[in-house]
């Protein structure tokens, strides 16, 4: 059966289609599966090097097409996706939507092999350039930091892991090797549609999607079967300082949090609590840490969709460390006190309502917005609005009830080796 | 209610309709059928280059010091101890602001809070608040700004292939200044500033999303008159002189370099120019995007090669950038291998002036443009931007669209041709190791 999210809304021009393969990994399938996306979106039989695919996507009048990989909490994604105009808007009212059907298809269940496997030259090329990301990641300081910490807060899970994997593991993979893997992926994970846009005078898309895909999608992993347990966690009850020497201008303090005992209905209150705290420019980090006492251009705090973490980041002068992290400490401090005013309470609501009406407004933001839903709440069935009212129903007494919930145990500093 | 230009693309599906209001304000509201979002920009023809001119107050002209602009933005963008950012926020309404070489805006997006956020918005802007201990405090916050573009790898990159490129020219400085030169800018200079430039004949404002026209300009107008005691009354305009030298195309040095604490170094080449105008402007961005595809992309021969060696992972940009005050092209990309590449790029752009245009390739890439054109038509930042370059430059706001269907194999070859080494300056960020 073809599990598919579907939206339709006339004012758009395109078509977004994305074909999702979602699964659990361990260490080793990390690795390999950023080895994969990388492999695959490269050649294809048909299409065998990257000029081949984008000569033929330009003739389809600019179609975009990408291979994504990204963590949905602890299960791995590999997107393949693209987005093409819809026929209106082309010359001849042309329709591409089958060509950009077959050429999905090919990428996928039709790779090009030598030797019943992937081509080993192909393969050791992607191996550097997967490195490089790796490598890559310290260039971007901030960046880098949320990374670390996001690693040091869940060294044991999945969702710790680097989105591209570990040096020696990648080096270790065989044309062989990936292949198998390949047939794992496509055989045991879960495939989802994603299908969004314009699709007026497009009722037949979705059937052309069934009979092309679902020969393959037999005996595959359901979305629901592979929700996680989020692992036990054992509260620290202590704060873990750690420190990275990097050659920098600016440091970057960084706080790591988790929420103890966490449930799916904490979700709303949550984004209020991360809301209220330091997701807004009122917000009380950018109030006190940044408009009051000028310590710092960026701080912000992030809560995670799916993992119960939250993490602040900021970047400040290496001096200013110890006043910075007490000032930060001292707002969660407030807010598990109940500190916060009505003001505070009621726009961090308002900001969240108009975030989630936004989405309205980008059909890759809509259908993006059901395959998450799907994990972060275990049901099919919330919709944009569902959210939205949720969202106003928080009570001042949840975000107080979550904010006590809310334990931090990392705080990491990148910094430069100047003045300590 | 108001005498409207009309101005609108087939291709967008969008329609823009400009009013000049009494006091010389020119309002730019862009209509997109079934959005929700809506945007409101207040913006001024006012950035970091412009920093000789005549004070409007006394007639005398004056020297500000580097990223005096952007710290205004910073400073306007706040009322009696509260951040205007934190204002819109309080209503559930996003903003920002953003300074530029040669304008300055700030705005708004909302979905349900249209009309206060244009009463917000106006009131910012027309009632600055500068104390000395408010401008101390943003030094600070400045400051980190500063030493976060510092610690980018790109940033630096870029502005250094601008500083190789440019012998005096302001271009040449940060937007934001550095933490020294803005030490020197106080409340006093902040009205200079602020009186000289954010007139109405210098400002623009620009509205995006699906609204009523006309209650969006009389909202805008109703506001502008609360605060202008001489609104409609003729008042003279005095007539702003600001001094901007245009460079010959001779470069300020070869070559650039510096080391940073990073994985992956960056090199940026930058061909120098000579300045064109209005239409000019936009053919030449239409023709380096066809460039851009036509020789650096991903169909390309030279991107499949460098690719297979391990130079690049992602295509070299090639981007043309200019205004009345400077022209040049910047190809950018990182690379493990920096010398190897720059060495390439240079091989590369000789051979590509020699070498005949590939005609199937040239309908290729125009076929993919008009994709791209249909599908830009969904993303609202893209009609904004495009109103303000129009503005900025003095065309038509969908002349681009018009121009980058116009390009030949001919204007690729002529522009190929002022690529000129001796004209080309080359910047380099390297790994401390």
């Amino acid at each position: 059966m073809l599990n598919i999210y579907k939206i339709n809304d006339s004012k758009f021009k395109s078509i977004y289609l994305s074909c999702n393969f979602i699964m659990p990994v361990n260490r080793n399938q990390n690795s390999e599966n950023a080895l994969l996306g990388s492999v695959l979106g490269k050649a294809c039989k048909q299409y065998p090097t990257q000029a081949e695919i984008e000569k033929y996507l330009y003739g389809l009048y600019g179609t975009d097409f990408n291979v994504n990989i990204e963590k949905l909490g602890d299960l791995y994604n590999i997107e393949f996706k693209v987005q093409f105009v819809h026929k209106d808007f082309l010359p001849d009212k042309q329709d591409v939507s089958d060509k950009v059907i077959e050429f999905l298809y090919q990428v996928i269940y039709d790779p090009y092999l030598v030797n019943g496997v992937f081509d080993s030259t192909i393969v050791e090329r992607e191996k550097k350039v997967i490195l490089n990301k790796i490598m890559e990641r310290k260039d971007d300081k901030l960046r880098y930091s949320v990374q670390r910490m996001e690693q040091l807060l869940c060294p044991n899970e999945a969702f710790g892991m680097d989105l591209y994997g570990e040096e020696e593991i990648i080096n270790a993979i065989t044309p062989e090797r990936l292949y198998q893997r390949y047939l794992e992926v496509i055989q045991g994970s879960c495939v989802t549609f994603l299908l969004s846009g314009n699709l007026e005078k497009y009722e037949d898309l979705e059937d052309k999607l069934k009979k092309k895909f679902e020969p393959k999608l037999e005996n595959h992993l359901k979305l629901d079967e592979m929700i996680y347990d989020d692992v036990k966690r054992e509260m620290k009850n202590k704060i873990e300082e750690e420190k990275e020497i990097q050659d920098t201008v600016q440091s970057v303090l960084s706080i790591g949090a988790v929420i103890e005992n966490y449930q799916v209905q904490d979700y709303y209150a949550l984004n209020v609590y991360n809301t209220i705290l330091g997701g807004t420019p009122s917000s009380k980090l950018f109030q006190n840490v940044r408009e009051k006492e000028s310590l710092a251009y960026t701080v912000r705090s992030r809560y995670y969709r799916f993992k119960p973490i939250l993490i602040i980041f900021s970047g400040i002068m290496q001096e200013n460390y110890e006043k910075a992290k007490d000032l930060i400490l001292e707002q969660m401090q407030d807010m598990k006190k109940g500190n916060i005013s009505h003001i505070e309470f009621s726009s961090a609501k308002e900001s969240l309502v108009a975030d989630l009406l936004e989405w309205n407004d980008s059909k890759i933001a809509l259908a993006k917005m059901q395959l998450s839903n799907v994990l972060a709440f275990q049901s099919e069935e919330v919709t944009l609005d569902q959210m939205i009212e949720q969202i106003k129903k928080v009570t001042l007494e949840d975000v107080i009830r979550v904010a006590n919930k809310v334990q931090v145990e990392k705080v990491f500093l990148l910094g430069g080796n100047e003045n300590v | 209610m108001y005498d409207y230009q009309i101005q609108k693309s087939e291709e967008l599906g969008e329609t823009t309709y400009i009013t000049t209001l009494k006091n010389g304000l020119t309002v730019y509201v862009c209509k997109k059928e079934g959005y929700k979002k809506k945007m409101g920009l207040f913006g001024t023809k006012y950035g970091s280059i412009i920093n000789d001119f005549v004070d409007i107050s006394t007639g005398k002209r004056i020297q500000v010091p580097d990223g005096i602009a952007h710290f205004l933005e910073h400073k306007l963008f706040e009322k009696e101890g509260e951040n205007a950012l934190d204002m819109f926020s309080k209503m559930g309404v996003s903003s920002n602001a953003y300074t530029t070489f040669d304008h300055t805006v700030y705005f708004f997006e909302t979905i349900e809070k249209f009309e206060e956020s244009i009463d917000m918005l106006v009131k910012l802007i027309k009632e600055p608040y500068f104390t000395k201990e408010n401008v101390e405090k943003e030094q600070g916050i400045i400051g980190q700004e500063i030493s976060m573009y510092d610690d980018d790898p790109g940033f630096v990159v870029y502005f250094n292939a601008l500083r190789a490129m440019y012998k005096k020219h302001p271009i040449r400085i940060d937007i934001a200044g550095t933490i020294e030169t803005i030490s020197h800018i106080d409340k006093d200079l902040l009205y200079t500033c602020y009186h000289t430039f954010y007139s109405p004949q210098n400002m623009f404002f620009i509205v995006v999303g699906d609204v009523d026209v006309d209650e969006t300009v009389k909202r805008i107008e109703q506001n502008i008159c609360k605060y202008e005691e001489n609104y409609g009354k003729n008042e003279t305009i005095s007539k702003i002189e600001k001094f901007l030298e245009i460079e010959d195309r001779e470069i300020a040095q070869k070559e650039i370099s510096k080391a940073m604490d990073i994985y992956m170094p960056q090199i940026c080449l930058g061909y120098k120019l000579d300045v064109v105008t209005k239409q000019e402007i936009l053919r030449r961005e239409a023709i380096c995007s066809m460039i851009s595809d036509m020789y650096f992309s991903k169909l390309t021969k030279f991107y499949e090669e460098e690719y297979e060696k391990g130079m690049i992972t992602e295509p070299v940009s090639f981007d043309y950038e200019g205004s009345q005050y400077f022209s040049h092209v910047i190809l950018s990309s990182v690379t493990k291998k920096v010398n190897e590449l720059k060495d390439d790029l240079l091989k590369y752009i000789h051979k590509i002036k020699n070498e005949p245009i590939d005609s199937t390739l040239f309908e290729l890439i125009k076929k993919k443009k008009l994709g791209s054109i249909v599908m830009s038509a969904e993303n609202l930042n893209i009609s904004y931007r495009r109103i303000i370059e129009a503005i900025l430059e003095n065309v038509d706001i969908y002349d681009d669209i018009a121009i980058l269907k116009s390009i030949t194999e001919k204007d690729i070859r002529e522009f190929l041709n002022l690529l000129d080494d001796h004209y080309m300056a080359i910047s380099i960020v390297t790994n401390k190791q």
